[in-house]
């Protein structure tokens, strides 16, 4: 039996050589080039003067590698300008900084800063979105810089509008750090082999700028690219895979309001303007077959997939998008370059010809100061250092976000940034989210009808009134329903 | 003659008393770990939890000293109309995968395993541990992938050459595939358990029997599921207390979706109330609400197991001693 065993295993082994033998491939020489990244640490080199004192500060930053981690870097970037600020203003402190950057979800985010707060750890300098300041200025988590901000030229720079998502109460809380849009994308591929003109293609963003070509539009041509086969059926028109603030401009656009008139501690939910966007999905999902049922379920790695191997006609995605295809999914067939000859870009079309105007939402993230920081004025100065057209222009171009300052209207390096220039008109017809502790229980509730029209597990009406009966059990007095 | 007596009394209950202590001290000394872990792991954690409950502890009021709206939250928990399909969901979920695989098919797993060659035996069971030992983000991701959307999706490409249409498994099936995912895990768990109680029936009986003529059927029916009966009661209350408060996998493959709270369960809220939105608003308050009624249905749960199967039975001293 022994024996036997030994034979059988020098069998297997003179056969597997065999097929072995057989299934090398012929040599051939092929000349590849080779990319190599190499992490190298940044080395700060500070000199501190004699009975000086060195602070440490940390900043916190939210950053999708490698096109946005400028949020951080620049920060680590302004340190020499603010230690130079600081010399010649006869000032002995010095800054040393550390930063802590990765991609995690913006929920743990938050609770992350929360945590650390309460547990009197907080990194001096936080970049977030935002609509947190609805949760942190109440909290008491950052610091209101109101009375602060002149201290620093560099912040009057920035784009008045801005500064409106940075209040609460009044108060500002903290300096823009980004600003983007989120367009309505159409492949032009598609649309030529829909029969579509090269003029027709080219004008689609101004007769979406001037009202002409509406979101129902949109809707017609995509329900007719799935009837003739352009597209799969279910591939007309995405939105993004998972709840985020694009949802709340659906509902701009079909007139309703969130922020009360007389600015109650409550939110608004217009149910007229509910009921439409939910009779819109409904349909997209359940009657015209232009959106997939199951777009929800939260695979950005499909959503990016599809769109970028051109199987997608319209969808609605974010500037910053932009960058992410071109280096993340598009690298190995031209980056930008496809991008250009495939994708075009306008505003969120009107949601009625004739009767609305286009749309989009801008979500800046801000620099915020912790409360518990012993060096805000450091911190501060920190910020306005990086707050500068040199630096924030080279954060925009490598992540596709629009810039914070009236300067770069005119600064070189960014007017030629094509993408970054033909995408800032957008900016006229923006939106933003509300900063305001009950946003979040609020979108939540909204996204509970969009989640159940796409599923076809209830009807816009049943979606409604479900919606309407958990912001009033979650909410109470703090929803106002219309 | 008698203080000689009273001094014997005295000394002998002195020794009696010095035993006594002893055996006390013994008993609270081997008591204590265990002990210290529950009241460190369980009590004082279900007490602030029932605190946090009774307050509206949010992220816009963490700082603040608590404030508290007593029962305002159970309220809230239970005027909400999807608290019934949450409720259903969550016994769904225990009693199937419980059912099927964390009981049974352990069972059958752990019967197949010691009726074949030994060493096969350890191998298959080597096997059906490695989900258990899979990271669980990578375990889910594998799922994802098998159970993916049109084009992908390696559950189409090995259906595609039997004419199955090519959809999106895990949305058209949400529940096979929660069930599956948790099943895979926590079928090994069982399977260990009623292994080690099979091997070690002695094999006298099964011998005897099979000199009788029993088939192998009537030898598992009559002799080794009698004799497996405990172990078979301490897998089902475990595992269905584990399942109550497990959620980890129906996070990272539904979500509890898809849809309305199609695979949303007990637990699985509770997270989301008091950790996880979208814009991070975390009501720890309120979640913690639903936490303390999942801890109240696990102790009622317990209870019932505990009378239902007599387990007083089982940590006696044994009637007759098997030799």
């Amino acid at each position: 039996m022994r024996k036997h065993g030994v034979w059988i295993a020098l069998t297997i082994v003179a056969m597997m050589s065999l097929m072995l033998v057989n299934c090398k491939p012929q040599t051939v020489t092929v000349e590849v080039e080779r990319t190599v990244e190499v992490t190298v640490p940044v080395v700060q080199t500070v000199e501190v003067p004699v009975g000086g004192e060195l602070v440490h500060l940390v900043a916190r930053c939210k950053a999708a590698p490698p096109h946005e981690e400028g949020r951080c870097n620049n920060l680590l970037a302004a340190v020499g300008a603010a230690n130079a600020a600081l010399a010649e203003m006869g000032d002995d402190r010095r800054i040393e900084l550390e930063i802590i950057q990765d991609n995690a979800d913006w929920g743990d985010y938050k609770t992350e800063f929360e945590l650390a707060s309460d547990a009197g750890e907080a990194p001096d300098i936080i970049c977030s979105g935002h609509e947190h300041i609805g949760d942190w200025a109440p909290a008491g988590y950052i610091l209101d810089i109101t009375d602060m901000i002149d201290d620093y030229p560099e912040f009057s720079d920035i784009i008045d509008s801005l500064w409106e998502s940075t209040k609460w109460n009044g108060r500002i809380w903290g300096i823009p750090q980004d600003a983007e849009a989120r367009p309505f994308y159409f492949n032009k591929t598609l649309l030529r082999q829909l029969g579509w003109s090269d003029e027709e293609i080219e004008s689609l963003p101004d007769r979406v700028t001037s009202g002409e070509f509406a979101w129902e539009d949109m809707f017609d041509v995509a329900e007719e690219a799935v009837n003739a086969g352009v597209v799969q059926p279910g591939y007309g028109w995405w939105h993004r895979p998972k709840n985020g603030p694009d949802f709340l401009y659906y509902y701009y656009a079909a007139g309703g309001e969130i922020i009360p008139e007389g600015g109650e501690d409550a939110l608004v939910f217009d149910r007229d303007a509910a009921l439409i966007v939910y009779q819109l999905l409904y349909e997209a999902t359940q009657e015209r077959n232009i959106l997939l049922t199951t777009r929800l379920d939260g695979d950005w790695t499909g959503w990016h997939t599809g769109i970028t191997n051109g199987e997608v006609l319209f969808w609605f995605g974010g500037s910053w998008n932009w960058a992410e295809w071109a280096v993340n999914y598009l690298a190995d067939r031209g980056g930008e370059a496809w991008l250009w000859e495939n994708v075009g870009f306008a505003p969120i079309p009107a949601l009625r010809r004739g009767k609305n105007v286009p749309i989009t939402l801008t979500h800046p993230l801000l620099y915020m100061i912790s409360s518990q920081s012993e060096h805000p004025d450091l911190a501060l100065l920190l910020i306005s250092k990086a707050t500068t057209p040199q630096l924030n222009t080279d954060y925009a171009v490598a992540s596709g976000h629009l810039g914070i300052l009236k300067s770069q209207a005119d600064y070189t390096p960014y007017t030629s940034a094509k993408f970054l220039s033909r995408v800032l008109p957008l900016l006229e017809y923006t939106t933003f989210l509300p900063n305001s502790p009950y946003w979040s229980t609020w979108s939540e509730a909204y996204y509970l009808g969009i989640q159940s029209v796409e599923s076809g597990q209830l009807t816009p009406e049943e979606a409604l009134e479900v919606v309407v009966e958990q912001l009033q059990n979650e909410l109470g007095e703090h929803v106002i329903v219309r | 003659m008698s203080i000689a007596v009273a001094g014997d009394t005295t000394a002998a209950r002195r020794k009696w008393d010095w035993a006594r202590v002893r055996a006390t001290l013994g008993a609270w000394g081997f008591l204590a770990p265990a002990a210290i872990l529950v009241t460190v792991f369980f009590f004082i954690p279900v007490i602030i939890l029932f605190v946090i409950s009774l307050t509206d502890l949010s992220s816009s009021n963490f700082s603040e000293p608590l404030h508290f709206v007593w029962i305002e939250n159970y309220a809230r928990l239970f005027r909400d109309r999807f608290f019934p399909k949450i409720l259903l969901n969550t016994v769904r979920y225990v009693i199937l995968t419980l059912g099927f695989f964390n009981v049974g098919m352990a069972l059958v797993l752990a019967l197949l395993t010691t009726h074949i060659n030994r060493r096969a035996g350890f191998f298959f069971r080597m096997i059906w541990l490695l989900p258990r030992i899979t990271p669980s983000v990578v375990y889910i991701l594998m799922w994802r992938r098998i159970a993916h959307q049109p084009p992908f999706g390696i559950l189409n490409q090995l259906l595609a050459p039997f004419g199955v249409e090519p959809r999106y498994w895990l949305f058209e099936q949400p529940w096979l595939f929660v069930i599956l995912v948790n099943g895979f895990v926590g079928a090994s768990f069982g399977m260990i358990i009623f292994t080690s109680a099979i091997e070690s029936i002695p094999r006298d009986y099964i011998m005897a029997a099979k000199v009788d003529g029993a088939s192998t059927w009537q030898v598992i029916r009559d002799i080794i599921l009698p004799l497996i009966r405990w172990p078979l009661l301490f897998v089902t209350t475990y595992q269905s207390l584990s399942l109550l408060t497990s959620f980890e996998y129906i996070l990272l493959l539904t979500e509890g979706g898809p849809g309305l709270y199609t695979t949303e369960v007990w637990a699985l809220t509770a997270y989301k109330r008091a950790l996880k939105t979208y814009f991070g608003h975390n009501q720890w308050g309120y979640g913690a609400a639903w936490g303390f009624i999942l801890v109240l249905i696990g102790l009622i749960l317990s209870i019932i197991y505990l009378r239902v199967f007599r387990f007083n039975e089982l940590v006696e001293e044994p009637k007759i001693d098997v030799l």
